[in-house]
């Protein structure tokens, strides 16, 4: 089953004063159940777009939207969220971690919200962070974390449900050369280790070759 | 001045929910000072605007009028002393009284009144007599009376009558007198002789009408403290007052100044305490935009400005719509109770919650200028 | 609801000074609360403690117990009421009292009453010369055994014992025999003495309704009403009441507006958390829960602030100076009414956070 299925999605906006931008343009894009794909392209290209779809933290103006297995096309807001809950993770630029949370407990945020799994996620987020290597951070706050670490904050709290897909947006740019790929590097291992399909949005070309592909947006366009 | 008046007007709500709280509180705090004045004046009015300088009332009366009592030996006690100029009877009752005045037609209410009696002298100005009248003239015979002219409209008015019950006193109203009532209630001013028969006309068992209180004016040459002093060494039996003192040891009165006093000092902390935490809060939130702007260059003193233009701006709608609120209310009686707008008491609150508000957005004032362009770059800002 | 706790708990400070806000918003709805339940119950005591199925006053009376006379006839007419198993007549005076060990010039006010039917928690009349006491006569120096003079005739009354709650006007109430009552009446105020069986009021005990026929079987001689009108009746009572509640309710709506004003700008600043959190599957429901759980606290450590406060306040304040009191009952119904303002308050903050969008997650900062 693939990860995720777009067929010929359109995004379009109606600006204030009537005008209308294409923000996505008959968007067709397949990924297999553990692929990992680089989405590449300049700053509004519409890859934020694309990625927001997919996630199903934006609705698509027109055409299909599967994610692994299933169709969030006319999915209400409420089915939207839920779905999120279950089967997506998110990384966001700006790591955007809960400030007065532990690193522990920005992680166990997504159960709290959501499934309510108890003891079943507390265990989860301490092998988590065991894994990322920040098992002796796990107390500390945002606040007391270097970059790279808040970076694998985040990647904890975006594997936490076990999501078929993982959204990654632009995970390097506030990283030097090597920060970067260290970060790129463990990104690899745990979607390669789980097997999780996950897209990478990026305009930083050293780093597609983390990547199993690359595909190329401009002005809302797919490369063919 | 451009930038605080287009911020307010990106954000209505949260602008538009602050000038509310002010609004409200500021018409809450002057509402209550006008109560707060309506009820003293309403309470002890007759004693304040009456002519009599010095009031000598029995030690048993703890300084309520129709609880003292003055046995002839008092009397003859506190006539003798030195230095006593003038003196007058004061009898002062509460009876029902039936307005019967014709404009009223037949549809009225009784009503508690107060009497006050005193001697009239020759032209009805004696002493305990109103200080001045709004209306009409000074009673000349026996039942006819002075009224409190708050009570002008309920059957109290000059050339009204009214009917003591039970019994068929009835007394007619020659005049007019503002802030002259006693316990809140309407009050009339007649002769002594009115009074006494208002006593035995409502209670036949009555024997003998003592007056309740001594008028004195000291002769020339002695202060009416003086006087006061004399009056009490006389006998410890006797309590003479000033007119100002009569007033403020007015069983009440002083309680009602420091209930009230108590709880405007807890409004009037609300107002800057609201205001400052606003303009805190606000001030954080905009921090980056603050930052950004040092950065292109904007002068402190102008980031300052700025907020402290918005503080005043905020107050003063606040304290004027509060105050607009406050008008229609002002001119209301609560039962038995006018109010008046109190203009004094008015403006020294805009001007103190002014000056609290503007000192309690220093706060916010500190933060603006603690920035460091620097950090518009860094992207920290006024951080936490 | 635990993250909207914890953020309560890791960052205080802004939450700080709007708990010091609705301290003082809190406080004021018990004082004024305390205020008026103060006067009520100062001037209302001998009243409410009458067991008595109607209280009758003369018709011209106003409901006035002092401009009120019952004749013996009209007493009569009462008796003979069907319905009517006891009548008793009640009379007061007001003097001042000399109390032993206190200055000349220092009375204590007392409000005498003369009674045949005892009220609540006041014994059978006492014999003539005695009288029960109410107990905050204790804080001018009476007590028990000791005799005090009333009025300028100094009239000797014997105290035998104390009762509470049955203060008149803001006075300390004297419970004696009616003819105690008069005798000391007749001395003191001659302006105002009683012949032999005439009272001021009649203390009624029969059916419940016999308020309602006693002014018809008098021939409209009378004006009956029940306690709790009788109560209502005391000049003030009902003014002050009203009044009191209208600046009771208008505070209730500053709390509301500064609550929604507080949480406005907050949730303002948490939009972009918001947006994070929706994105990761917060529901729109969940993240308002936390607004209102904090409004919740926020208040709830306000009430408890203000009610130690006027817990203070009242054993501070020297008696007699304001008439306040404190009653768990009051300060119970204050925190209620101020969390339903909170709570409404926040409800400004709803539209917000129904507004967030998730997407704006991506390319934010928390």
């Amino acid at each position: 089953m693939n990860a995720l299925e777009l067929s010929d999605v359109r995004k379009v906006y109606t600006m204030g004063d009537g005008s209308e931008v294409v923000a996505l343009d008959h968007a067709t894009l397949t990924i297999g159940s553990d692929e990992m794909v680089a989405l590449v392209g300049p700053s509004g290209s519409g890859k934020t777009t694309l990625c927001s779809i997919a996630g199903g933290i934006l609705r698509a103006t027109e055409g299909r939207v599967v994610v692994a297995g299933e169709d969030i096309s006319g999915y209400s807001e409420k089915d939207l969220t839920r779905f999120r809950q279950r089967m997506v993770g998110f990384v966001f630029q700006s790591v955007n971690l809960v400030p007065f949370l532990t690193a522990r407990e920005n992680l166990l945020v997504v159960d709290e919200l959501g499934q309510r799994r108890g003891k079943a996620a507390q265990q989860r987020a301490d092998e988590l962070l065991d894994e990322l290597g920040l098992a002796d951070r796990a107390k500390n706050l945002p606040s007391q974390l270097s970059g790279g670490q808040r970076q694998r904050v985040a990647i904890g709290r975006a594997l936490m449900n076990d999501p078929k897909l993982v959204l990654f947006d632009e995970p390097t740019s506030a990283l030097d050369t090597k920060l970067g790929e260290q970060v790129m590097d463990l990104i690899r291992t745990e979607m390669k280790n789980r097997g999780t399909a996950a897209i990478v949005v990026t305009h930083d070309e050293r780093i597609l070759h983390y990547c199993d592909r690359s595909v190329h947006i401009t002005d809302g366009v797919l490369a063919a | 001045m451009f930038l605080a008046l287009k911020e307010m007007a990106r954000s209505k709500v949260r602008f538009g929910l602050l000038v509310a709280a002010i609004a409200l509180l500021v018409f809450l705090i002057l509402f209550q000072q006008s109560l707060q004045n309506g009820l003293i004046t309403g309470f002890i009015g007759a004693i304040r605007n009456q002519s009599s300088p010095v009031l000598v009332y029995s030690v048993d009366g703890q300084r309520v009028i129709q609880g003292s009592i003055l046995t002839p030996d008092l009397e003859a006690a506190a006539r003798g002393v030195e230095g006593v100029g003038e003196v007058g009877r004061i009898g002062q009752g509460t009876f029902t009284a039936l307005p019967t005045a014709e404009r009223l037609g037949g549809a009225s209410e009784t009503f508690d009144t107060t009497v006050i009696g005193y001697d009239l002298g020759d032209d009805g100005r004696g002493l305990g007599s109103p200080a001045a009248l709004s209306a009409g003239r000074y009673p000349t015979a026996d039942n006819e009376a002075v009224a409190s002219s708050s009570d002008q409209a309920s059957g109290f008015d000059v050339g009204d009558t009214i009917r003591i019950l039970p019994g068929d006193e009835v007394i007619t109203i020659v005049g007019l007198a503002d802030d002259a009532q006693l316990n809140v209630t309407p009050t009339l001013f007649a002769s002594y002789a009115t009074y006494e028969a208002a006593v035995a006309s409502a209670n036949p068992d009555a024997k003998g009408v003592l007056p309740n209180v001594l008028a004195m004016a000291p002769a020339e040459g002695t202060s009416p403290e003086q006087l006061v002093a004399n009056v009490n060494a006389a006998s410890p039996d006797l309590d003479a007052l000033t007119r100002a003192d009569a007033e403020a040891n007015t069983p009440g009165v002083s309680q009602v100044r420091q209930s009230f006093q108590l709880i405007f000092l807890l409004y009037g902390l609300v107002v800057p305490c609201v205001t400052g935490l606003f303009f805190l809060i606000v001030t954080f939130q905009k921090a980056n935009t603050l930052t950004l702007l040092r950065a292109v260059g904007a002068p402190s003193s102008r980031l300052v400005g700025s907020l402290l233009t918005q503080v005043a701006l905020i107050l003063g709608s606040g304290i004027a719509l509060g105050a607009l609120l406050y008008y229609p209310v002002s001119q209301q009686r609560l039962g038995g109770i006018q109010l008046r707008f109190e203009t004094s008491a008015a403006i020294f609150w805009a001007v103190l919650l002014l000056v609290l508000g503007v000192g309690s957005a220093l706060l916010a004032a500190r933060r603006v200028l603690a920035i460091d362009p620097i950090e518009a770059t860094t992207g920290a800002g006024v951080g936490r | 609801m635990k993250l909207a706790l914890r953020e309560m708990r890791r960052r205080p400070s802004r939450f700080v000074t709007a708990t010091v806000i609705l301290s003082l918003i809190a406080a004021l709805l018990m004082l004024l609360g305390g205020l008026l339940d103060g006067l009520i119950q100062s001037s209302t005591g001998a009243l409410r403690a009458q067991q008595a199925q109607a209280v009758v006053y003369s018709s011209t009376s106003q409901a006035s117990l002092v401009r009120s006379r019952i004749d013996p006839d009209v007493r009569q007419a009462v008796e003979q009421i069907p319905g009517v198993t006891a009548v008793g007549g009640l009379g007061s005076a007001q003097l001042g009292a000399r109390v032993p060990g206190n200055g000349p010039r220092d009375l204590a006010d007392v409000a005498l009453f003369g009674y045949e039917l005892p009220p609540e928690g006041v014994p059978d009349p006492p014999a003539a010369g005695q009288a029960y006491a109410d107990e905050i006569l204790k804080a001018d120096g009476v007590t028990e055994g000791m005799t005090i003079q009333l009025g300028p005739a100094r009239t000797p009354v014997e105290i035998v014992g104390f009762v509470r709650d049955t203060t008149y006007n803001g006075q300390g109430s004297l419970w004696a025999s009616a003819a105690t009552w008069r005798s000391v009446l007749a001395a003191n105020r001659p302006d105002a003495q009683l012949a032999e069986g005439v009272f001021q009021a009649l203390i009624v005990q029969g059916d419940a309704d016999i308020a309602g026929r006693i002014d018809e079987a008098t021939g409209g001689a009378t004006e009956s009403l029940t306690v709790t009108e009788a109560v209502n009746a005391i000049p003030g009572v009902r003014e002050q009441q009203s009044t009191f509640n209208q600046i009771i309710g208008v505070t209730i709506v500053i709390a509301l507006v500064v609550i929604a004003l507080f949480f406005a700008l907050l949730t303002v600043e948490r939009s972009g958390m918001y947006g994070v959190l929706k994105a990761l599957g917060a529901r729109s429901g969940t993240l308002f829960s936390g607004v209102v759980v904090q409004a919740v606290v926020v208040t709830a450590i306000a009430s408890v602030l203000a009610a130690v406060l006027m817990v203070v306040l009242d054993a501070i304040i020297p008696p007699g100076s304001i008439p306040l009191q404190i009653t768990p009952v009051r300060i119970v119904l204050s925190a209620v009414l101020l969390l339903l303002a909170a709570i409404a308050g926040c409800l400004f903050s709803l539209r917000r956070v129904l507004r967030v969008d998730p997407a704006s997650a991506i390319g934010t900062t928390v």
